[in-house]
């Protein structure tokens, strides 16, 4: 029973209280870069969750075999030949799909999370810990990007994942796109805004203030 | 008022007293429409600055209806009314109070509005200022000039660039109002421009030359759109700037000893 309960704490501490993206800061650059429509995003967030899973599972199994002075070779050419997997079968199956994700799933093998959690974790613990843990990682990295991408595509074109949900001015309705929905900074902005409401509303997240203002009880 | 005349307020009513000349032109010339959106906007800022009085106990600031005014005279003119509340919200919340109010901000809070509802709806039809004024200016900068609250040394720099670029471009009229008018309401902010002496000559030099740039580069553009960008381009680099003029003057002084 305490085995179990251990295992839920290993799942779900990654999605808010230890989220990778909106606390580590980790893995900013896919989270922005393939954001700009919700189908995109759920693709590199299963292609991302596969990836951590296997590699942790894997990895946790060799890990005492692997010499610990090339552990990060090995453990970078286990994740880059997941990696390679999933794109074959993502060009095999969902061709268009991958033509529009570019480059940004061969990229997961230079992922933060991903080499984070086989290095930090998956290394030194058995394999089921290892994989709850990467799932869990892995989740909360798609929490991140399919709010992001459900956000920047509902209020940049109005659809979501491809349907139209808002009617657009330009055809009738009410809504006018807002562009800079599509555009890379938007994603800045809203990551930003999202990481100010998890810490207000968890402020043990907050970091300590790096530059305390003075005080200013005299001006007032 | 324990630490002299010259505090936070002070300085954002001598800038608003600075830029009356500007918005009586303005009001003369848009009449009753203007004054309902320069009235729309100052209140939509207003509450933001109250929400974080309230929320935040940060003291709001008079710099809000200088923002305010600067973005009822150059941000797009057919939006309607959610986009422009979007717009004046990101600007004042996420480019100023965010940051813990007027002071603490590091690009200008208008520039920020401005820019995103230009980018947000790149549609939207820019105003085509009024050619007086761009003549109001010369008295808005004399009054910032002489009471200290605007640097002259921005404004004789980018003046001089502009005036080198009326002689040596032919730049046209609109786009010498718009600079003119961008100069006053957003570069020449306190907070967002360069502080250091040499920081302030090449801010003014740097804001001047991105207006030119834009002038003869980039087709198309409207002008009032060119200068806020040359405007949010040069407030970015002033922190740089003043890096510069910094690094400078310690060399300087490890030089003479």
């Amino acid at each position: 029973m305490a085995a179990t309960e251990g295992l839920w704490n290993t799942l779900t501490a990654p999605l808010i209280r230890q989220n990778p993206v909106t606390l580590q800061i980790l893995g900013i650059c896919s989270a922005l870069a393939v954001t700009t429509s919700l189908d995109t995003a759920l693709t590199m967030s299963i292609s991302l969750t596969v990836v951590v899973v296997l590699a942790a599972g894997v990895i946790s199994a060799i890990g005492r075999h692997i010499p610990a002075s090339i552990r990060l070779i090995v453990q970078i050419i286990i994740i880059a030949s997941m990696v390679i997997v999933i794109d074959q079968a993502l060009q095999a199956w969902f061709f268009e799909l991958s033509q529009r994700l570019s480059v940004f799933v061969s990229l997961i093998a230079t992922n933060c999370i991903v080499l984070g959690r086989t290095e930090s974790f998956s290394r030194s613990n058995p394999p089921l810990p290892s994989m709850v843990d990467a799932l869990g990682s892995g989740l909360g990295y798609s929490l991140v990007l399919v709010a992001i991408g459900s956000c920047r595509e509902l209020f940049g074109s109005g659809t979501l994942l491809g349907l139209q949900v808002f009617p657009l001015a330009d055809q009738g309705g009410w809504f006018t796109p807002l562009s800079l929905m599509l555009l890379a900074p938007s994603a800045f902005f809203l990551l930003g805004g999202l990481v100010w409401a998890i810490r207000s509303l968890w402020p043990e997240q907050a970091e300590a203030s790096e530059f305390p203002a003075h005080d200013l009880g005299e001006e007032r | 008022m324990t630490r002299g005349l010259w505090d936070r307020e002070t300085v954002a009513l001598m800038l608003l007293a600075a830029a009356m000349p500007l918005v009586v032109t303005w009001l003369l010339a848009t009449g009753t429409a203007g004054l309902v959106r320069l009235i729309f906007v100052l209140v939509a800022a207003g509450l933001w600055h109250l929400a974080f009085m309230l929320a935040r106990a940060q003291p709001p600031s008079f710099s809000g209806a200088f923002t305010a005014l600067a973005i009822t005279v150059l941000a797009p003119v057919d939006l309607g009314l959610v986009p422009m509340l979007l717009g004046i919200s990101f600007g004042v919340v996420a480019g100023e109070l965010a940051f813990g109010g007027w002071g603490r901000n590091v690009v200008n809070p208008a520039t920020v509005a401005i820019t995103f509802l230009g980018f947000g709806f790149p549609a939207a039809s820019w105003p085509d200022l009024p050619v007086q004024l761009g003549w109001s200016v010369a008295a808005v900068s004399a009054i910032g000039g002489v009471t200290g609250v605007m640097s002259w040394r921005v404004v004789a720099a980018a003046a001089v660039v502009l005036a080198a670029g009326c002689w040596g471009l032919a730049l046209e009229m609109p786009v010498l109002t718009a600079a003119a008018v961008v100069l006053v309401l957003l570069v020449c902010d306190p907070v967002a421009s360069a502080g250091t002496t040499l920081g302030r000559w090449l801010y003014g030099l740097l804001y001047g030359a991105l207006v030119l740039l834009f002038a003869v580069g980039w087709d198309g553009a409207p002008p009032v759109q060119a200068a806020v960008s040359a405007a949010l381009i040069a407030s970015l680099a002033a922190p740089l700037l003043d890096e510069i003029a910094i690094s400078l003057w310690l060399a300087r002084r490890k030089r003479l000893g």
